[in-house]
């Protein structure tokens, strides 16, 4: 119902395949019929399940079959977790068996292939107690339903529900399986994402689920500790593949304040990073000035320069002098790539907001130099960029450019 | 006036009885498997196409007493919509169905054969997270600011806002802020421009704009603007029509909608309309469907599109519907 980049068609169907469709539609309705009356009577079967993977495989923007999945494996299929955990609460057990039922054969072909057991878990085959068989169990039917979700996502990699389903599966892990068991499921999420990045650089579902997984890894849940180091890596992998991939500008950004305080970085340490990443942005600003992902990234580095309230700055015990040494440096070299690229108007617009950065510093107004320059970018930027004149026009008004009608002398 | 040929396309005028039909046909499309596909946006597809005839002057074109009963009979118990009978409560439909339910007029009818305004309060306010004070879409716990959104545009609507904690809310939306302006689905998530609109209309609903960093954020949204009038949603992304009223709107509620090109953006919708078959797709010659039809209409709308209701820019329905629900707290 919100169709994305699907070409416009005019073709009429032809009798046959209208037939078809209603051929199809048919199986569908009757598919979704069974769903919907077992559902209906909290029959929450290994049956049930089984229609489910079929339904969602047609379907998988479903919502409410996804959550008659999860009804199946809480109600009949897992194990029944510890009194007082959290979802005990959120399980209405519509099952009076007291050992969970093993899922059926036919319900396990949910996925085609036999599933490992997962590195880590119960070994499989030892005997013990009814705890240890359920949460072998419980290993198998969670990891198999990793593995059904995997060709669904990459088929709808902007499906909410599918990541949804997966981020609620992985949480059944952290609490049914021993820990060295679902952190090692855990990690391998992150290949997962990995991948699905590597398929769609910018998939903001797949950076989402990227942190939530990082965020979990690092918690006292799985006995974690910090990634700020790997994932401040995994960003300058992913910059050096793309320079245009702001979505991992953004997350160096916000990686940045956490890996300098986990670093014990001293005030000289701060300033060659800071160094280093504007001589990084420098050189990319210097092969792809017409690049907003990169302008963003520099002005980050730049307001970490200006503003001091708020948020963790990467250097705070600098000193406004060399404050304005840092911007002085930045407005030359943006200056310069004036010569060798004509007509950029990015470039006017970092000079015109830098140079106002610089007065807030120095807690002054433009001199008559900067303000001659800065009437002469607004000149440029309304020729260049007449769609935001009204911004332009804004900006002159609020630097106080605009020629004056009437000059009092 | 003779024009170039190439100037033909950008003559289109708005082709609204082509829209009305469209929208008119879209419940009879039982013979297409996609009519079946999409019945989990049965509800919000109401909500849209039943605003975009509100907007273009025909409220009578869908029949009000059907689309009453089936809102109504969406509901559940706990006071949450589905999507369709038989279909999951979630907050998505539930807002879907308020909002549908102030468009027509019709809280009476949820008094008297729903399960009532306060019960449907009640399930969205169980929604929300006390200790963060953002929301979740249903039991199963997914949080995103589009929720929190949601909600607070159903609760001020049903006058139930008092519900839930506010401050809480508001303080999770400042959570959410980037150096550039804009806002993320979640802490730490890249400024995307829908989740800038629920950021940005949450805090209107709150009256918390003053938490807005407006220069920054105008200027970010006023680079959505590319090449053709069209808006994209994040940097370097193509452009599409359902930005229109993303970032249109969120211009509108921080006043700059001065800083983009009204008239390409104009002659970008007017290009993505199918002239023959009604309705309006992401991009020139892509299949057309509702969401868009929507959004190509409240942003002209916004824009001050000629024959055209005037849209609220917080809550994506008319500003009559508004004025007569909110009366004097808003205006
Ligand atoms: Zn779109």
């Amino acid at each position: 119902m919100s169709q994305h980049g699907i070409a416009r068609s005019t073709r009429v169907r032809t009798e046959e395949q209208k037939l078809l469709e209603i051929e199809r539609i048919k199986k569908y309705r009757a598919l979704e019929d069974q769903v919907r009356s077992r559902a209906s009577r909290t029959d929450y079967t290994a049956e049930l399940f089984h229609l489910t993977s079929q339904l969602l495989r047609l379907n998988p923007e479903y919502y409410t079959t996804w959550n008659v999945r999860r009804r199946c494996l809480i109600s009949s299929l897992l194990s029944k977790p510890s009194p007082g955990s959290s979802l005990s609460r959120a399980s209405p057990s519509s099952s009076p068996a007291a050992t969970p039922t093993r899922p059926s054969a036919s319900s396990s072909s949910s996925s085609s292939t036999a599933i490992p057991p997962s590195p880590g878990s119960p070994t499989a085959g030892t005997s013990g107690t009814t705890a240890e068989a359920g949460q072998t169990k419980d290993a198998e039917i969670l990891t198999s339903e990793l593995t059904f979700t995997i060709p669904l996502l990459i088929d709808s990699p902007k499906c909410y529900w599918i990541w949804n389903y997966r981020l609620w599966i992985l949480q059944q892990i952290i609490e049914r399986l021993p820990i060295a068991a679902a952190r090692q499921v855990w990690e391998d999420e992150l290949g997962l994402a990995s991948k699905m990045l590597n398929k769609d650089r910018r998939n903001f579902h797949a950076w989402g689920y990227r942190r939530q997984v990082v965020e979990k890894l690092e918690s006292a849940v799985l006995e974690g500790q910090s990634m700020v180091e790997p994932e401040f890596a995994y960003t300058d992998k992913m910059i050096r593949t793309d320079l245009s991939n702001f979505s991992a500008w953004h997350r160096r950004s916000k990686l940045i304040p956490r890996l300098l305080d986990e670093r014990r970085a001293d005030d000289a340490s701060r300033r060659a990073f800071l160094d280093k990443e504007l001589a990084l942005i420098r050189e990319a600003l210097n092969v792809g000035p017409e690049d907003q992902s990169l302008w963003y990234y520099h002005q980050y580095l730049v307001l970490n320069l200006v503003t001091t309230a708020g948020r963790p700055t990467i250097a705070p015990a600098l000193a406004t002098e060399d404050r304005v040494t840092y911007l002085t440096r930045e407005l030359v070299d943006i200056k310069d790539l004036l010569e060798d690229y004509v007509g950029v108007k990015l470039i006017y617009e970092a000079l015109m907001e830098y140079t106002m950065y610089m007065c807030q510093l120095e807690e002054r107004k433009p001199d008559a130099d900067e303000r001659a320059q800065l009437i002469e970018w607004l000149r440029q930027l309304k020729k260049l960029d007449p769609m935001r004149k009204g911004r332009w026009e804004d900006a002159e008004r609020d630097y106080g450019l605009a020629e004056p009608r009437f000059t009092i002398t | 006036m003779a024009g170039t040929a190439s100037a033909l396309p950008d003559e289109l005028g708005l082709v609204a009885s082509a829209h009305v039909r469209y929208i008119q046909s879209l419940d009879t499309r039982k013979d297409e498997y996609e009519y079946w596909l999409t019945e989990h946006l049965r509800l919000n597809g109401l909500y849209w196409g039943l605003t975009a005839l509100y907007l273009l002057g025909r409220p009578d074109a869908l029949p009000r007493d059907k689309t009453i009963d089936f809102v109504l009979s969406c509901q559940h118990e706990n006071g949450g919509f589905g999507a369709a009978p038989g279909h999951d409560a979630h907050m998505l439909s539930t807002v879907s169905a308020v909002q549908i339910l102030a468009l027509i007029d019709a809280f009476d009818e949820l008094e008297a054969r729903g399960k009532g305004k306060a019960q449907v309060g009640k399930y969205i306010a169980g929604l929300q997270n006390r200790q963060t004070g953002t929301f979740a879409g249903d039991e199963w716990g997914e949080e995103d600011t589009r929720f929190l959104y949601g909600a607070f545009n159903a609760l001020s609507l049903l006058g139930l806002l008092d519900l839930v904690d506010v401050g809480r809310a508001v303080d999770h939306i400042v959570s959410c802020a980037n150096f550039d302006g804009g806002y993320g689905s979640g802490p730490g998530a890249e400024s995307h421009a829908a989740q800038i609109f629920t950021c940005v209309a949450a805090l209107a609903i709150a009256d918390r704009k003053d938490l807005i960093d407006k220069a920054r954020l105008g200027a970010w949204l006023s680079e959505r603007q590319i090449t053709g009038g069209g808006l994209n949603g994040r940097p370097e992304k193509k452009e599409d029509v359902c930005y229109s009223w993303w970032v249109l709107s969120s211009l509108e509620m921080i006043g700059k909608t001065d800083w983009i090109d009204k008239d390409s953006l104009i002659a970008f919708i007017l290009r993505c309309q199918d002239p023959e078959r009604g309705g309006i797709s992401d991009r020139p010659g892509d299949m057309v469907d509702v969401w868009h039809t929507l959004f190509g209409i409240t942003g002209l709308s916004l824009l001050g599109y000629e024959g055209l209701e005037p849209v609220d820019e917080v809550y994506c329905l008319p500003k009559s519907t508004i004025a007569r629900v909110l009366g004097d707290e808003r205006f």
